[in-house]
């Protein structure tokens, strides 16, 4: 295993697109935190008031996770599409599964490194906003005080939570299709429009009958998660259901990745 | 005593789902040491019974044991380096970086690395990404991550694929260079200059059925004689009455004679004194390409 996690591990780190990715996730945070401050400095230039007090850094937890979803679980199915599927379409697959550790052995490798991955990520997005809020703090003045550790921590642990079930949800979509464009294109057609109309659609039926049904969604869980670190969360779905469901996401969608990895012809 | 059979297969068959029979019983042996050559028109069931031999196909039905175990077993692709058909790597990365991904999978130091590139004379170029190499280029490192495991089973499919003349030519060398010794090479291809040039033995499938298993001499069969004379009709008649009708034919303009060569000059004498023009006499061997269509039911340049 630690031989496949160090061959799985020195190919990620040089992806063009994992590095592309990780910038991107750094650069929108930086962007959302120049216009809010504009924002905020120039009145009348939103149609919200903006308070500057939102970007100083005790509240720098709730703006990155501003950036968990839809925009970085999107980016987490391109990536987890793009991981699976093209070792597919490069032939990789045959020359890895020829090297001797088992095919789940490879998977498990892959998965790991790739949660791993979530993790950097997530770190960069709150080491960006920590540094994004202390330079708006620092150039009005205020005075600098950080959240509660256990307050970051657990914020990062629900990015990394719905990073991971996104990627989750494009690697499986990349082993299902065998090949990355048409993985990843399903799976922002998902996240993006099929998720949101067929929720709709089961919570407007029979009055909110099956409401329960349309709580189980991802997505649903995802917004859900990041709501409950609002000063004044307005729950539909507990915390602990969210955390629970995405976390089942996760196991569900690798397992079955494995069992098409494991079972499957390479041809 | 070590068993001198490195792949062993009994009823080897493929049927995918479509209902296309890939191989149908397919029984193979390939002995340690050898050069083995697989050869067998495009479409064939080459590429797919290599396939099943390392593991990334299942078979639908029958048995084989590679290296000592069954297929896809870690004991035995530990022993075994392939390059099925294309070779797959990581465009994004160079190709000495492809090689450390592939070293650090099967667990093998990083020096060994330099060792293989030296040995497909890359190593000037192994900074390069894989992306921008050459069909031959990427060949070569095909075969270099093959040997990165010292493997005593060698499995390349098509090798020469897509390679000019004169890579074709440098692979063959270096074919022959690394099944020279105690390491086994079991080859498949269409090139049927390449196969008589390289290996020992050789197996034909035609149709995902193997239809001869046998040495490279074996299969070309006994030398023979052949004759060019005027007139034809009173050459083959006369040449018939000397030796027997089973051992004359006649083909292109010519009288084929399975007999030994040492027999030429009673032939041509014979046919003098019979007042027969010689324009032709030699000793003749079968081409590997008429055996090869004669056993795959082909027509030879069709």
């Amino acid at each position: 295993m630690i031989a496949t996690i160090k061959s799985e591990l020195r190919k990620t780190i040089r992806r063009p697109a994992l590095q592309v990715g990780s910038g991107l996730v750094g650069g929108v945070v930086v962007l959302v935190y120049s216009v809010l401050w504009y924002q905020a400095t120039h009145p009348g230039s939103a149609d919200r008031p903006v308070s500057i007090a939102m970007l100083y850094p005790d509240n720098f937890v709730n703006n990155v996770l501003g950036a968990g979803y839809p925009l970085g679980a999107a980016l987490m199915i391109v990536l987890g599409a793009l991981i699976a599927g093209s070792e597919y379409s490069w032939g990789t697959m045959k020359t890895l599964f020829t090297q001797g550790p088992s095919r789940l052995t490879v998977w498990a490798g892959r998965t790991i490194v790739f949660a791993a991955w979530a993790a950097f990520m997530t770190l960069i997005l709150f080491a960006v906003g920590a540094v994004s809020s202390l330079v708006v703090a620092s150039f009005e003045g205020h005075a600098v005080s950080w959240p509660a550790i256990i307050d970051i921590a657990k914020g990062a642990g629900a990015i990394w939570l719905i990073f991971a079930a996104n990627g989750a949800l494009g690697l499986a979509l990349g082993t299902l299709v065998r090949q990355s464009a048409a993985a990843l294109g399903v799976g922002i057609v998902y996240l993006l429009g099929v998720e949101i109309i067929v929720v709709r659609f089961v919570d407007g039926l029979n009055n909110g009958a099956y409401k329960w049904f349309g709580d189980l969604f991802m997505g649903q869980n995802s917004i859900a998660l990041l709501q409950s670190f609002s000063p004044h969360p307005s729950l539909t779905i507990g915390t602990e259901q969210s955390v629970g469901v995405l976390l089942a996401y996760v196991v569900g969608l690798l397992v079955v990745a494995a069992g098409l990895q494991w079972r499957r012809d390479v041809t | 005593m070590e068993n001198t059979t490195i792949v062993e297969t009994h009823s080897l068959t493929k049927k995918y789902g479509s209902g296309v029979l890939a191989v149908d019983s397919v029984d193979m042996s390939v002995r340690r040491g050898e050069v083995y050559g697989f050869l067998g028109p495009n479409g064939a069931g080459k590429t797919t019974t290599l396939r099943m031999l390392v593991g990334l196909i299942r078979p639908t039905s029958g048995t084989a044991t590679v290296a000592g175990h069954a297929p896809g077993d870690p004991r035995s692709l530990a022993r075994i380096g392939s390059l099925i058909e294309s070779p797959g790597f990581y465009p994004y990365l160079s190709g000495r970086e492809n090689l450390m991904v592939v070293a650090d999978m099967a667990n093998v130091a990083h020096k060994r690395v330099d060792e293989v590139l030296d040995i497909v004379e890359l190593a000037s170029r192994a900074g390069r990404k894989f992306g921008t190499y050459s069909t031959g280029m990427k060949q070569r490192l095909g075969v270099a991550a093959a040997l990165l495991k010292d493997p005593d089973l060698l499995i390349l499919d098509e090798p020469t694929n897509g390679l000019d003349p004169q890579g074709m030519a440098e692979m063959r060398r270096l074919i022959k260079e690394i099944g020279h010794g105690d390491r086994t090479v079991l080859l498949s291809s269409h090139l049927l200059g390449e196969v008589e040039q390289i290996c020992d033995r050789v197996s034909v499938i035609s149709n995902g059925r193997l239809v001869r298993q046998s040495t490279v001499q074996d299969l070309l069969g006994e030398e023979g004689v052949l004759v060019r004379a005027q007139p034809m009709a009173a050459a083959q008649e006369l040449l018939t009455r000397m030796f027997g009708p089973e051992v004359v034919s006649s083909r292109d303009g010519a009288l084929y004679l399975k007999t030994q060569p040492d027999r030429s000059v009673e032939i041509n004498r014979t046919l003098m004194n019979a007042g027969v023009g010689v324009s032709e006499l030699r000793p003749y061997e079968r081409s590997l390409e008429e055996v090869f269509f004669q056993l795959t039911g082909e027509k030879q340049g069709s």
